[in-house]
């Protein structure tokens, strides 16, 4: 199987998760952000490129069920997992829990980012006293969540094998 | 080198990305909702339908008990402001009559009925929002069932919200608790006009532009003031006055209204059939 072939039943089973289980799960009324997970877990398991190409497609999933401008998401998730990707490549030794803190900044941060590039759209609403809850709890599930994300990203948009080496 | 080459091509990367969401950005500000994008839109909240309609009926048990330990200390406090407001209306019974000839007074001196003669859709809320950071609620019915943008939505009590958004088969609700929500009101008993905020969840609405000499008591009924072309008609119910600090020295007066409809608890809910675009 390809990459190509992979993806579209990941994003489809992540779109679902997203739309119709998260919603349901609610920690202090706030549902973890699948989407921006796989975003961040792309930025870690693709790097900086593939990773914020990635995002970008799973942002326009996450915009089509949102009433906030169209592109907002993508644009957030593109810049999250570019930025996920660049400082992943700075780091020489990865221990177990560097991804789940990654995980934990990166949801927080782009749970922020959101709101801040709504504002500049015009979305004032994004910003208010709970933007603060928000965003924790959605760092914190997506960080619990992150090992199963990671693992699922690797096996869909992984970089190929270069020649000659075989599993 | 290759470094360099590589780090310039990813750069292309995001720059590339960056100008294509913000092209798609425009086109659905251009398109202000609709058209290409609206259909995207459109197409993607009718295909999940089943799905999200499924997942909720198998996980709300597990939600419900998932918000009930996360939220624990609210429920305390919940039940506590429930019990004071208990007492307080056991001993109130007569002044909840004055009440009620009010709201019966305010509606004979608007000349308005709580739109009994608009005609209506009723719905059923399917769905809660899936995003964090907005108020709102999914009904069963779309623009197949006559459902448009902009048309009001009430439940038994009062005001609940506005279309914002509609799919063949399914429309999306903005509450009037949400942010960016706002409706033009008028208080029953003075007159006096304002505007409801939205403040976010399980907080009540700030009015804004009330005058600070104004009268206002708490418990004062709260209806739409249907000025300016609103798209929600007069004298419907919006709330009650909670809070009304004379705010000496301001330019206007700190008011704040806890909705008449139980938002938190919706089932049933009617379309207005007015104000579509």
């Amino acid at each position: 199987m390809t990459t190509a072939t992979r993806l579209p039943p990941v994003l489809l089973l992540a779109v679902m998760v997203h739309t119709a289980v998260a919603p349901q799960l609610r920690f202090f009324g706030v549902a973890g952000d699948v989407l921006l997970l796989l975003a961040v877990a792309a930025g870690i398991t693709a790097g900086a490129d593939r990773g914020a190409a990635f995002a970008f497609g799973a942002g326009l999933l996450a915009d089509c069920f949102l009433q906030t401008p169209f592109g907002l998401s993508a644009l957030t998730y593109s810049l999250v997992a570019y930025g996920v990707g660049a400082f992943q490549s700075t780091i020489l030794h990865t221990g177990r829990w560097i991804p789940m803190l990654t995980t934990l900044v990166a949801s927080t941060v782009g749970v922020a980012l959101f709101a801040l590039l709504g504002l500049v759209l015009g979305q004032e609403h994004l910003i208010s006293a709970r933007l603060a809850t928000v965003a924790v709890v959605v760092g914190v599930v997506n960080a619990l969540l992150s090992p199963l994300a990671i693992r699922l990203l690797r096996w869909a948009v992984a970089p190929p094998l270069a020649p000659g080496i075989v599993h | 080198m290759a470094l360099s080459r590589r780090g310039g091509r990813s750069r292309f990367t995001l720059v590339f990305l960056i100008l294509t969401s913000l092209t798609v950005i425009t086109l659905d500000f251009r398109g202000d909702g609709e058209g290409a994008i609206g259909s995207i839109r459109d197409g993607a909240a009718d295909a999940l339908a089943p799905v999200r309609d499924a997942a909720a009926g198998v996980l709300k048990p597990v939600g419900d008990a998932l918000s009930g330990v996360t939220g624990y200390g609210e429920l305390e406090e919940e039940n506590a402001a429930l019990r004071a407001r208990i007492a307080e209306l056991e001993g109130s019974v007569l002044r909840d009559e004055g009440a009620e000839a009010e709201l019966a007074e305010a509606r004979a001196l608007l000349d308005l009925d709580f739109a009994s003669e608009i005609p209506r859709v009723d719905a059923r809320v399917i769905a809660t929002p899936i995003s964090n950071f907005e108020q709102t609620i999914e009904l069963n019915q779309g623009s197949d069932g006559g459902v448009a943008v902009d048309m009001p939505v009430v439940s038994g009590t009062g005001l609940v919200g506005r279309v914002v958004h509609v799919s063949g088969t399914r429309s999306t609700v903005r509450l009037i608790t949400d942010p960016a929500s706002a409706v033009g009101v008028r208080l029953a008993r003075s007159s006096e006009v304002a505007v409801a905020e939205g403040e976010g969840p399980e907080r009540l609405l700030s009015l804004s532009f009330v005058d600070p000499s104004a009268d206002v008591s708490v418990l004062e009924l709260v209806v739409t003031s249907g000025l300016n072309d609103s798209i929600f008609p007069p004298g419907i119910p919006v709330g009650r006055v909670a809070v009304a600090d004379p705010s000496p020295g301001r330019l206007e007066r700190s008011v704040e209204v806890r909705p008449v409809a139980d938002l938190a608890t919706l089932q049933l809910v009617s379309v207005l059939q007015t104000g579509s675009r």
